[in-house]
């Protein structure tokens, strides 16, 4: 009933192409971020939802129908803005019930309403207030009261939380969540901090530059990201990148090699420039890493910075002892390493050590289209591996070791 | 469009028709531009048919001879502006030889250089009306501006004081003056006559002196108008320059001298502009304070004019216009360098 | 001053004593920092009593003219320089209505004035939000054509517009198509509420504009979701968040109606109340028709004026902040 399906969306200003094709189906009831670093196209996408930016092209429908020359009044659609956007004239009833004395409604529905969504926020005795007697999260509140009292069709939230103090914003990722199992809406929430979107969508939207990059559940984003955009931009802190050559025998970088058999990297050749992605937390001391049996050879390291951060420590490796340790972007260039270990861990700084990766955890990309080929590498070269090739197979095997390894670390 | 296949949702409206709701969809649907024009569409018709109809309309009116009551007007081409110039329009133009002073005459054959009769005297009121006040509105202008920002007690009924010239009607501003110097009334004309100031009898049908108390009753009301302005652009200057200032040693003087002035001169620049497009229209002043036969204004020329010879008042409003169009100009200028 | 102070170049020894009291003050006021201050002081407040006396002189010499019984202005015996009312003959006050209906004057004058602002707040609201709020192509050279317009002398716009005024056809400029009969608007509000409109619109064109562009998108998007279409939002959320500024163009073109000359005395062709003559034409009818009853010429001025000064300090603020943001565009 109230699906949103964008088709062939297409938004261009008159140098910049906003958004680009984007095609989506957001289910009935479900909750679904879009997420990206800003100025990629998730809000001018969230408005062309609401109808307050017409698309160049493409068709938007809710429910079964094409709303896309509808004005937004006429949507059924509830918006929250990021700046909250609280009418400063009016008092807390009369921001809430906006919507209902202009469609009409009779004195007593709108009492009754108003009531049920100051419950609901937990507003209630502050109906009289004026928003600048308000503190934030209430101003929030009332944002929320305000959009849930028209019974939308669908809810569209655009950085509700952006600017809450960090504290109210945890608190009111659990409301939200908590308001969402109580209304089952569909709700389409825009924000550029990945860790809201992980922690309570459904479905992740990945968007850069315009263009849809993945929507996948949260936890298929992180573990089989479709391509190194989405490999970067979720999981904090980022993926290790380490460029690379295909060669017979596996992966070959500059400062150290994986073996494996290259058949079983779909679409790619033997002598194809290859990305390497590994997260810091499957990266392990090689001493500390007994248990795990998809490890790759040690790889010679020097720890430079410790990062203690109380349930984990990061530890930025140098692969390159007489590369120039280098401040800035250190994820990106190749002799360097994030490695999180647990904090009872003995390391100390300028400590010559050997890590593993853990194999199952490798994603390979095509560095020059930045897809993911493969996530997680079977062992060893050999007869016994490559019989299954797809990327998908590979990422089904990876979710089901990985649970019995993170506890290890 | 969407209204058949949409059932659901008790909020929507889409089911509802008419041509009203028809009309909003329409605008709702328009593109940022489309409904950019769409709403400007009133201020084209309105300054449309006030202001640009008239305007064209005079510049063709200017180039026919139309003496009211007097056959069907007749196209002359330029011979409306020729005759202006030249003066041979005189026995049409109000005002007197007072202002005719100098010779400018150079050449007998290039009429726009050779400005002969009572046009010249209108150019003459006009220009000299113009300069001297909007001279000494900056000057006076300006000291109120220092007055008003300084912080002291009753400041904001200095204030009201100060503006209220600002706003009273043209018409009462030219009977208080024409009251002051009216012989049955006016006390000031014993002591300003004595003085070789004004003439001594007969003074509002003096030319210079009308000309003087016209230029003076203006002074004394837009003068306020001038300190609000400078107020602004002093009151953006930003305090804690002076205490920098004070810190280095600078005296009150050269406080003035090296932050106020300087900073305060664009808008100074644009108030000025302003005041002068402005003052170069008198008319109503002149008319009630004196009358437009002593003191010749370029639009008192026009009014004067229009009852009997409208071809040749339409070529002195197109007159008119361009010179105060020429002034206008240098706003824009200063506007789109500015940035609009 | 400067003549009666020791040359600098002494030294200040007891000399100072043998000068007169003058010079020992001036040199204090030069050595001594609080003396100096104390100068500067007094002498900005003769320069704001000078202010003040000439700005309001103008009103008292009205007030003066209104009290005095007419023979005893004629008789010109004022006792300069100190100017006080010869006698006290309040009756003036009631007498100008009686004389000609200087009230319907003055109600002609409110009724002109609130019907151009109700018509120039509407049209600059649209434009306001266009201008404010809207990206297009156009836009920059599209204002400064409006700001043309206020500029240009209303003498260059008379003549076409009271022969259309008057009832004669609208002609194509060089063309010489004729476009349709205007029905006769002199003496009436028409002939001149249009005029007014069209030329007091510019300033609160620009007023609206740097109002409305304040206004936070959100708040626009917020109505605009919750139920009203783009104009709605204007009328709903955008205007009354800028009331300041709608009330400021409001007093502003209120003020430059009420106090306009040029179409005022024009349009309505006998100056009689019944013709939609304001303000303007009741003074005029006395300076032409009564021209003897100077204190009446007097009192019609006070009644004229009290209107206005009563505007301006209810809405000073406003005034103040609207003529500079109007006129200055900051």
């Amino acid at each position: 009933m109230a699906r949103v399906t964008l088709e062939h969306i297409t938004k261009r200003y008159e140098d910049v192409t906003a958004v680009d094709d984007m095609n989506v189906e957001i289910r009935d009831g479900e909750f679904v971020c879009l997420v990206g670093p800003s100025g990629c196209g998730k809000s001018t996408t969230m408005e062309i939802v609401a109808g307050l930016t017409t698309p160049t092209e493409g068709t938007v429908f809710i429910g079964d129908a094409d709303v896309t020359k509808l004005p937004p009044k006429d949507r059924g659609v509830a918006m929250v803005f990021q700046n909250i956007a609280l009418f400063p004239h009016m008092n807390v009833w009369e921001n809430i019930s906006f919507g209902l004395r202009l469609r009409k409604f009779d004195t007593d529905e709108i009492d009754r309403r108003v009531e049920h969504a100051a419950d609901i926020v937990q507003l209630e005795g502050m109906l009289e207030r004026m928003p600048d007697e308000m503190s934030g999260g209430q101003r929030q509140r009332v944002a929320i009261a305000r959009a849930i009292v028209r019974n939308p069709d669908v809810f569209l939230m655009d950085e509700p939380l952006a600017n809450l103090d960090a504290k109210l914003r945890v608190h009111m990722r659990t409301e939200l969540q908590r308001l969402h199992k109580e209304l089952d809406t569909t709700i389409i929430y825009v924000t550029h901090d990945q860790a809201e979107a992980m922690t309570m969508s459904d479905r992740i939207a990945v968007i850069n530059a315009g263009r849809l990059q993945q929507i996948d559940p949260p936890l298929i984003c992180y573990n089989e990201p479709a391509n190194l955009f989405v490999a970067g931009f979720i999981g904090s802190p980022s993926m290790n990148f380490v460029e690379g050559d295909l060669t017979r025998d596996g992966l070959e970088t500059p400062n150290f090699s994986v073996e494996f058999d290259p058949s079983q990297v779909p679409n790619a050749t033997v002598g194809d420039r290859l990305t390497l992605g590994i997260r810091p937390e499957d990266v392990f001391l090689e001493h500390r890493a007994g248990n795990l049996e998809t490890t790759t050879d040690p790889i010679d390291a020097v720890t430079d910075v410790l990062e203690p951060m109380g349930d984990e420590i990061f530890v930025y490796l140098l692969l390159d002892e007489s590369a120039e340790r280098s401040m800035e972007d250190a994820l990106a260039t190749p002799n360097q390493l994030l490695m999180s270990v647990s904090p009872d861990t003995e390391i100390h700084e300028d400590e010559r050590t050997n890590v593993v990766l853990d194999r199952s955890k490798v994603h390979l990309f095509d560095t020059d289209t930045g897809e993911a080929l493969v996530h997680g590498i079977d062992d060893l070269p050999g007869p016994t591996a490559g019989a299954d090739t797809g990327a998908g197979t590979a990422g089904t095997e990876t979710r089901a070791t990985g649970s019995g390894t993170d506890t290890e670390r | 469009m969407a209204a058949e296949t949409d059932e659901s949702g008790p909020t929507r409206e889409t089911r509802r028709s008419g041509p009203l709701v028809a009309i909003t969809r329409w605008m709702e649907n328009l593109g940022e531009t489309g409904f950019a024009y769409l709403l400007l569409t009133p201020v084209f018709v309105l300054l449309g048919a006030i202001a640009l109809y008239p305007l064209l309309r005079t510049l063709e009116l200017s180039l026919y001879t139309n003496i009211i009551g007097v056959g069907e007007p007749e196209f002359v081409g330029l011979d409306h502006y020729v005759s202006l110039f030249t003066g041979a329009s005189d026995p049409w133009l109000p005002g007197t030889s007072a202002f005719l002073w100098g010779d400018v005459t150079l050449s007998s054959t290039f009429p726009f250089i050779h400005v002969e009769g009572l046009l010249r005297s209108a150019l003459a009121v006009t220009l000299i009306f113009t300069l001297v006040s909007v001279f000494f509105e900056t000057i006076i202008g300006f000291g109120q501006a220092l007055v008003l920002d300084q912080e002291f007690r009753g400041r904001s009924w200095v204030r009201v004081a100060i503006i209220i010239p600002w706003a009273i009607p043209i018409v009462i501003q030219g009977m208080i003056f024409y009251l002051m110097f009216h012989p049955s009334t006016g006390f000031a004309t014993e002591y300003l006559g004595a003085w070789g100031i004004v003439a001594e009898t007969n003074t509002l049908n003096d030319p210079f002196s009308s000309l003087l108390i016209v230029t003076v009753a203006d002074i004394w009301k837009t003068s306020a108008f001038m300190a609000l302005l400078i107020l602004a652009g002093l009151q953006s200057i930003d305090r804690s320059l002076y205490d920098v200032a004070r810190v280095a040693g600078a005296s009150r003087w050269q406080q003035f001298k090296l932050i106020t002035f300087p900073l305060i001169l664009p808008t100074l620049g644009v108030a000025i502009l302003f005041r002068t497009i402005d003052a170069m229209r008198v008319y109503g002043l002149i008319d009630s304070v004196s009358s437009c036969t002593v003191v010749p204004s370029l639009s008192c020329m026009v009014v004067a004019t229009f009852g009997s010879q409208r071809g040749l008042a339409s070529a002195i409003a197109f007159v008119t216009a361009i010179i105060i169009g020429i002034a206008v100009l240098g706003v824009i200028y200063q506007q789109y360098k500015e940035g609009i | 001053m400067a003549a009666e102070t020791p040359t600098e170049t002494q030294p200040r020894t007891d000399e100072t004593e043998r000068e007169g009291p003058l010079a020992r003050w001036t040199q204090g006021v030069i050595s001594d920092p609080d003396r100096r201050k104390l100068l500067y002081r007094a002498l900005f407040y003769v320069i704001t009593l000078f202010f003040l006396v000439t700005t309001l002189f103008p009103f008292y010499w009205l007030l003066v003219l209104a009290l005095t019984p007419n023979s005893l202005i004629l008789a010109g015996d004022w006792d300069l320089p100190f100017l006080r009312p010869q006698g006290f003959n309040p009756e003036a006050f009631v007498e100008v209505f009686q004389q000609i209906p200087f009230h319907l004057y003055v109600f002609n004058s409110f009724v002109l004035a609130t019907a151009t602002t109700i018509i120039v707040i509407v049209i600059a609201s649209l434009a306001g939000y266009v201008f404010g709020r809207l990206s297009f192509p156009g836009r920059g050279p599209l204002m400064l054509a409006i700001l043309m317009v206020s500029y240009f002398p209303p003498a260059a716009f008379l003549i076409p517009l009271f022969e259309a005024f008057t009832g004669n056809v609208i002609v194509i400029p060089f063309l010489g198509i004729p476009l349709f009969e205007p029905p006769r608007l002199v003496n009436t509000p028409g002939s001149m509420v249009l005029p007014f409109s069209a030329l007091f619109l510019p300033l609160s064109i620009f007023i609206l504009t740097t109002f409305y562009a304040q206004i936070p998108d959100g708040l626009e998007d917020a109505a605009r979701v919750e139920g009203t279409t783009r104009l709605g939002a204007l009328f709903r959320v955008i205007m009354p968040l800028s009331a300041p500024g709608v009330a400021t163009a409001a007093v502003l073109t209120f003020i430059a109606v009420y106090n306009e000359y040029f179409f005022s005395s024009i349009m309505a062709l006998g100056n009689e109340p019944q013709q939609w003559s304001p303000l303007v034409g009741g003074l005029l009818q006395y300076q032409s028709l009564y021209s003897t009853e100077f204190n009446l010429m007097a009192a019609a001025s006070i009644v004229g004026v009290l209107p206005v000064v009563i505007l301006v300090v209810v809405a000073q603020e406003r005034i103040v902040s609207g003529l500079t943001a109007g006129a200055l565009k900051e």
